[in-house]
């Protein structure tokens, strides 16, 4: 019980936080095409300190993990593991889905939790997709997306990284929102939460390993380029769930670019080494 | 069984209509984007070639097929037109470098063992194209990848690669973009930066 009116708390300060943003949004959707690539970031020194922290976790104990996990699991076996999270995420994704008010996705993400779950032996293989049933996740900050609440501003949380007050509050939901979590009785709900949250954090962290590695050995500045990875990945899954084309706000951002043909700089040589 | 079978047709039914509609408008980019892959991927599988050998091909294909100097000016932003033409050849020698050393050398990791193009469209000066490719040893994990392409002259060149919606070429800038608010708007410090990365 306490639960509901904490989730109740939770979308309700969400939407009056939101009522008051809106505001300022309308008068500024002139000026937003200019600022579209300007990053909502107004707490920036916080984040930057709370990032660092997330980056020795990381290199003490996560990629460790990660990397042994790599090394010592066959490819074929960490697919399936890729898949069994895929496929215990269904049933929330069709909460989502109802919420969103996509009838025909939920029907996707239910039959495929049921075929997977029996044909594909517990999900760990995928006979659902080869029939056609293929979906994305869904989680409850796509959820209040749709219901027109916007991201607000970039946070980078402990442990969890990158979010945004949307996107947490979000998370504190899914837990609340998840029929994975209410079914079984005993432990059974709460071990099949402790394997999804650290196999799930596993597993993607061991799908990353070198492009993370890369990115932040190159990076200019690693805290600002993680921060537009997040915030374009959490955009476009915003835009392709009101079904808008993902790419209309890059677009802007292209389209105001003027091609600059007045310098042609140096003649560069290319050499490959 | 028969009783799970039958659901499972039912499903089937359900879902039939889940097919979406494939858009080939601009058949010469997307012949542009499907042989550029081809030729990364035969480069990468080629087991003939030493990796040094390997690299350099890759990265003489990638640079070939890029417009490095759009794509330079266009993550330096506004910074570019405030640049001496000193700054601004400094610049690009700088971000040559560092494009090739983080980007060309890496982008096999984006090259998997088939590139299915699903679709193209315009996009203001540009032509987008769509393509999936399919995660190693499995049938459905795919991973969608846009290339927006810009023709000019009758010569394609690929201006960014967007990964699961997100640009690398927007990243870069704001990435720049952030280093020279917290370094006072100094290009030199950001040029002297991307000289040591790249190192």
């Amino acid at each position: 019980m306490n639960l509901r009116i904490l989730l109740v708390v939770i979308i309700g300060s969400t939407l009056i936080f939101q009522g008051c943003a809106s505001k300022s949004t309308e008068l500024n959707s002139s000026l937003s095409k200019q600022e579209v690539s300007t990053v909502n970031d107004p707490f920036e020194k916080v984040n930057r300190v709370v990032f660092s922290f997330n980056i020795i976790f990381d290199k003490i104990i996560l990629r460790p993990i990660a990397v042994t996990y790599k090394a010592v699991v066959p490819g074929f076996v960490r697919n399936r593991v890729t898949y069994s999270l895929n496929n215990l995420s269904m049933p929330i994704t069709a909460v989502n889905n109802l919420l969103q008010g996509e009838l025909r996705k939920a029907g996707v993400s239910t039959s495929r939790f049921i075929i997977n779950s029996t044909v594909g032996l517990l999900g760990f293989f995928d006979p659902a997709s080869s029939m056609g049933l293929v979906t994305e996740t869904e989680d409850f900050g796509q959820t209040l997306s749709v219901w027109g609440v916007s991201s607000g501003p970039y946070v980078v949380l402990p442990f969890l990284g990158p979010s945004n007050p949307r996107d947490f509050a979000g998370l504190l939901s899914t837990s609340l929102l998840d029929p994975m979590y209410q079914i079984g009785g005993g432990s059974a709900p709460s071990s099949l939460r402790t394997y999804r949250l650290g196999t799930g954090a596993v597993d993607f962290r061991s799908q990353n390993v070198e492009i993370l590695d890369d990115l932040q050995n190159n990076s200019i500045d690693y805290y600002a380029a993680v921060r537009s990875f997040y915030s374009q990945g959490r955009e476009s899954q915003a835009a392709s769930n009101l079904e808008i084309d993902s790419s209309e706000q890059e677009n802007d951002i292209f389209d105001d670019f003027e091609i600059d043909e007045s310098y042609v700089g140096p003649d560069i040589e290319i050499t490959y080494d | 069984m028969t009783k799970i079978r039958f659901h499972i047709y039912i499903l089937l039914l359900f879902c039939s209509f889940n097919f979406t509609a494939h858009s080939s408008n601009f058949l010469e980019e997307e012949n542009f984007v499907t042989s550029f892959a081809d030729s990364a991927i035969s480069i990468l599988s080629n087991d003939t070639i030493s990796d040094a050998e390997r690299t350099s091909s890759f990265t003489e294909l990638v640079m070939s097929s890029i417009d490095l100097n759009l794509i330079s000016k266009f993550v330096l932003s506004k910074a570019w037109k405030n640049a001496s033409d000193e700054q601004k050849e400094n610049y690009l020698i700088a971000f040559k470098d560092y494009f090739v050393s983080s980007y060309a050398n890496k982008l096999d990791q984006y090259t998997g063992e088939k590139v299915d193009v699903i679709g193209s469209q315009e996009a203001g000066k540009y032509v987008i194209v769509e393509s999936n490719i399919i995660r190693e040893g499995t049938d459905t994990l795919k991973i969608n990848l846009k290339w927006r392409l810009l023709n000019k002259n009758n010569q394609i060149k690929i201006i960014d690669l967007n990964i699961e919606g997100i640009s690398l070429v927007i990243a870069q800038r704001e990435e720049f973009q952030s280093f020279l608010a917290n370094n006072d708007y100094d290009l030199d410090k950001l040029i002297e930066k991307i000289v040591s990365v790249s190192d």
